[in-house]
C-alpha cells in the first residue's frame, strides 16, 4: 500500500465547544489507485485532507492517528523530515478554492516554477523549462505562460493551480472539490483532463466532492464520509451498484438523473451538529432501519462485507 | 389555459464605467420572449453569468428593462403607476439562493414570515397571526409555534429555505420566482425542498419560474425548460422532450457534459465543447454559440443570428440547423 490510514483525528476548538471534524479516520490507497472521498458539505472531508499533509489549523484541539506513506511513519516525521520526504513530492494538494488565491503579481510559471526551485534547487530556468512543460501538458500554451492571474478564466486558473501541484512529480495528488466552482462545461473538460492524468502519469489521487456522479467519473474506489466518519468504503462497482450502508444508499437514491428515469428520494432529518454528534451510529437519527435500543447505543464497528467492502452500520454486523 | 405572465422582446443592458466614464453595456439579457401559462413551471437554465438572475429580477420589477415589455395578467409592469406596480407586485412572491443572507438575522421567524402581510397592510394582527401559522404548517416547520419565536441562527439551512418560501408564499402570490433556491444546501436536503416547492406550486396552483444551473433537478422539478445562452433563450419546450431529444447544439452540449452517477464514466472520456462563455459586452457576431459549436458553419451562423425556429409541438430552437425543419 502507498498510504495507510489509521485511526485519524482532527478537532477544533470553537465558542461552542471541540468540533469533531475528523474523528477516527482510516483508510488505504495504492499506488494508481484514485480513491474518492463523498460527504455532504461540514462532513469532515477538507478537515482530513488537512490531517493528512500534517497541516492542523490553529484552533485544533486534537491531532492523532498513523499515517504511513512509501514506507515511512508520517506523523514520527520531524518537520523537516516531514517536508522533505512528503511535501516535497510525495503528496500534494490543491486546496477548496485555490483558482481563487494565485498570487495576482507573479506571473503564473513563477508560481508553478516556485516550488522547484525552493525545494529542490533547481537553476531558475530549468525550473521555468519544467513549469512551462506541465502547464502545457495541462493545455495552457507557453506563450500564456507569463502572464497573471486575472488574465485567466476560472478553467484556466484551475488548471494552473493543478500545474502546482504536478510539477515535482508527487506519487499522491490530494483534489479538494477541484471543480465545484466552475460552470459545467468547464468542469467536464477539467474532468476530462484529470482522467487523462490518470491515465498516462502513474499518480494516486484523492478527489474529495460532494458530488457522487462527479466522484464516479474518476474513482476506483469511493470512501463515503458522515459527521467526521467514514461509513462505507470499496470499490467504485460495488458502491455505486450494490451500496451496504443506509446512508450510501439513501445518498445514491437522492441523486437527479439526467438519463435514468428515477424520481430522486430525499434524506429525512438534517446533517448532525458536529459538537454534540448523535450517540451511537451518528445516522441513526435519520436512518429507516434503526434498530432502537441497540444503534442509538453502540457505535457499529467496520466489518468486512461482499469480499472488500468495508462498512460501519449494525445492520451488516448481525449477518 | 390563460396566460399569466407575458414577456416581449425583454431586453436589460447594465452600463459598463471606468473612472466614472461609461464604456460599454452588459447585454444580460438582450431580446427574450416566452409567455407563461398559469399554474406551470418554468425552469431556466444556463451557465453562471448568462443572465438568469437578471431576467427574473425584471420579471419581479426589481430591474427596469432597456427595451421590451413584461405583461402581468394583462397589465405592462413598467406602464403602470406606482399604486398599481404595488398591487401587483403583491401578487408575485421570490425565492432567493443565499438562505443565509436573505432572512434578517435580527428578526424572529414569525417576524420574518409576517412582514409581507406587514407591508402590504394585509388583514390585522389577530388574522396575521393565523395566517403566519398556517403558512409555517404549509412548508412543514412544525410544530409551529416552536419555530415562529427562533432567531434564523438557531435553525438549518434547509429549515431556513423553508422560512424563505413560507415568507413568499404567505401574501398568497399568484406567481413566483424562485433564483436557485436549493443551490447552496446540501445535496441530501435539495430534493426535499424542491419537492415541497412543487407540493405548494400545485396546492396554491401558483405559476413559478424555476432559476438554476443543475438542470437534472429541473428534469423533475419543471414543465416547461428554457435555455439560456449569453443573454438568449436558445432553446424552449416541454422539460422532458427537451432532455431526451435536444435540438440546440448548446443544449446537447450541457447534457453530454453532465454525468449521472455511474462507476463506468471512468473508463471513457466525456463528450465535451471546449471554449469558454463569451463576453456579454462585445458577444459574438450572429449565433453567439458559433466559437465553441461543433456544427458551425462559416458564413452563416457567423453572419446573422439564427430566429427562434418552432420544431415541433411546443418547441422552439435558434439554431439554423433547425432551418428546413420548421
Ligand atoms: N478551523 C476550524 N475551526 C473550527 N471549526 C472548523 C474549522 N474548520 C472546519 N471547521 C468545522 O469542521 C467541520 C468540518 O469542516 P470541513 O471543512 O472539513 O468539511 P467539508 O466536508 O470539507 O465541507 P465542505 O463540503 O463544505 O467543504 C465543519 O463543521 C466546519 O464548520
Ligand atoms: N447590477 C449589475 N451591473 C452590472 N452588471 C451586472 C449587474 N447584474 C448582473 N450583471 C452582469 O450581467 C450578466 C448576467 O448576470 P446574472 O446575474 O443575470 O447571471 P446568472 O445567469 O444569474 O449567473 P449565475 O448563474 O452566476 O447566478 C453578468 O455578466 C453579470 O456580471
Ligand atoms: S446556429 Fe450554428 S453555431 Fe449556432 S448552434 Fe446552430 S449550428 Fe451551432
Ligand atoms: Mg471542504
Ligand atoms: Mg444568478
Amino acid at each position: 500500500m502507498l498510504l495507510r490510514v489509521e485511526n485519524l483525528f482532527l478537532y477544533y476548538e470553537s465558542e461552542r465547544g471541540i468540533v469533531r471534524a475528523v474523528d477516527g479516520v482510516g483508510f488505504e490507497l495504492g499506488t494508481k489507485e484514485t480513491l474518492s472521498i463523498v460527504g455532504e458539505s461540514g462532513s469532515g472531508k477538507s478537515s482530513l485532507a488537512l490531517g493528512l499533509i500534517r497541516l492542523p489549523p490553529k484552533n485544533t484541539a486534537k491531532y492523532a492517528g498513523e499515517i504511513f506513506f512509501d514506507g515511512l511513519d508520517v506523523m514520527k516525521l520531524s518537520d523537516e523530515e516531514f517536508r522533505k520526504k512528503v511535501r516535497l513530492n510525495g503528496i500534494a494538494m490543491v486546496f477548496q478554492g485555490a483558482m481563487n488565491t494565485l498570487n495576482p503579481v507573479i506571473p503564473i510559471v513563477k508560481q508553478v516554477a516556485e516550488p522547484l526551485i525552493q525545494g529542490f534547487n533547481i537553476p531558475k530556468n530549468e525550473a521555468h523549462q519544467k513549469a512551462v512543460e506541465t502547464l502545457s501538458y495541462l493545455g495552457i500554451k507557453p506563450e500564456m505562460a507569463s502572464r497573471y492571474p486575472h488574465e485567466f478564466s476560472g478553467g484556466m486558473r484551475q488548471r494552473v493551480a493543478i500545474a502546482m501541484a504536478l510539477v515535482t512529480n508527487p506519487k499522491i495528488v490530494i483534489l479538494d472539490e477541484p471543480t465545484s466552482a466552475l460552470d459545467i462545461i468547464t468542469q467536464a473538460n477539467i474532468m476530462n483532463l484529470l482522467k487523462k492524468l490518470k491515465n498516462e502519469i502513474g499518480t494516486s489521487y484523492i478527489f474529495i466532492t460532494h458530488d457522487l456522479a462527479l466522484a464516479s467519473e474518476l474513482a476506483d474506489k469511493v470512501a463515503i464520509m458522515y459527521a467526521g466518519r467514514i461509513v462505507e468504503n470499496g470499490p467504485a462497482e460495488k458502491i455505486f451498484n450494490s451500496p451496504k450502508h443506509p446512508y450510501t444508499q439513501l445518498l445514491i437514491e437522492s441523486v437527479p438523473t439526467l438519463r435514468a428515469e428515477r424520481v430522486p428520494k430525499f434524506i429525512p432529518g438534517a446533517p448532525p451538529d458536529l459538537i454534540n454528534p448523535p450517540s451511537g451510529c451518528r445516522f441513526h437519527p435519520r436512518c429507516p432501519y434503526m434498530i432502537k435500543g441497540k444503534c442509538e447505543r453502540e457505535e457499529p464497528r467496520i466489518t468486512t462485507v461482499d469480499g472488500d467492502v468495508r462498512v460501519s452500520c449494525w445492520l451488516r454486523e448481525e449477518m | 389555459m390563460s396566460v399569466l405572465v407575458e414577456v416581449q422582446g425583454l431586453k436589460v443592458y447594465f452600463p459598463v464605467r471606468r473612472f466614472l466614464k461609461t464604456v460599454g453595456v452588459v447585454k444580460a439579457v438582450d431580446g427574450v420572449s416566452v409567455a407563461l401559462e398559469k399554474g406551470e413551471t418554468l425552469a431556466l437554465v444556463g451557465e453562471s453569468g448568462c443572465g438568469k438572475t437578471t431576467f427574473g429580477k425584471a420579471l419581479l420589477g426589481a430591474v427596469k428593462p432597456f427595451a421590451g415589455k413584461i405583461y402581468f395578467d394583462g397589465q405592462e409592469i413598467n406602464s403602470v403607476d406606482d399604486r398599481q406596480l404595488e398591487a401587483i407586485k403583491r401578487r408575485i412572491g421570490a425565492v432567493f439562493q443565499d438562505p443565509y443572507s436573505s432572512l434578517n438575522p435580527m428578526f424572529t421567524i414569525y417576524r420574518i414570515v409576517e412582514e409581507p402581510l406587514v407591508v402590504h397592510g394585509i388583514g390585522s394582527p389577530k388574522d396575521r397571526k393565523e395566517t403566519v401559522f398556517k403558512a409555517l404548517e404549509d412548508v412543514k416547520l412544525v410544530p409551529a409555534e416552536d419555530f415562529a419565536y427562533k432567531y434564523p441562527h438557531m435553525i438549518s439551512g434547509g429549515q431556513r429555505q423553508r422560512v424563505a418560501i413560507a415568507r413568499a408564499i404567505i401574501s398568497r402570490p399568484e406567481f413566483i420566482v424562485a433564483d436557485e433556491p436549493v443551490t447552496m444546501l446540501d445535496a441530501s436536503i435539495r430534493v426535499e425542498i424542491l419537492l415541497l416547492l412543487r407540493e405548494i406550486q400545485r396546492k396554491l396552483g401558483l405559476t413559478m419560474v424555476y432559476i438554476t444551473h443543475d438542470i437534472a433537478t429541473a428534469k423533475y422539478f419543471s414543465d416547461r425548460i428554457a435555455v439560456m445562452y449569453a443573454g438568449k433563450f436558445v432553446e424552449l419546450g416541454p422539460t422532458k422532450d427537451v432532455l431526451k431529444n435536444p435540438s440546440h447544439p448548446y443544449t446537447q452540449a450541457l447534457i453530454d457534459a453532465i454525468p449521472d452517477p455511474d462507476p463506468r464514466n471512468r473508463l471513457s472520456f466525456r463528450k465535451v465543447v471546449g471554449g469558454e462563455p463569451p463576453s456579454l459586452i462585445n458577444p459574438p457576431s450572429g449565433c453567439r454559440f458559433h466559437p465553441r459549436c461543433p456544427f458551425f458553419m462559416q458564413g452563416k451562423c457567423d453572419a446573422s443570428e439564427p430566429p427562434l425556429y418552432s420544431v415541433g409541438p411546443d418547441r422552439f430552437t435558434a439554431c439554423f440547423l433547425a432551418e428546413h425543419q420548421s
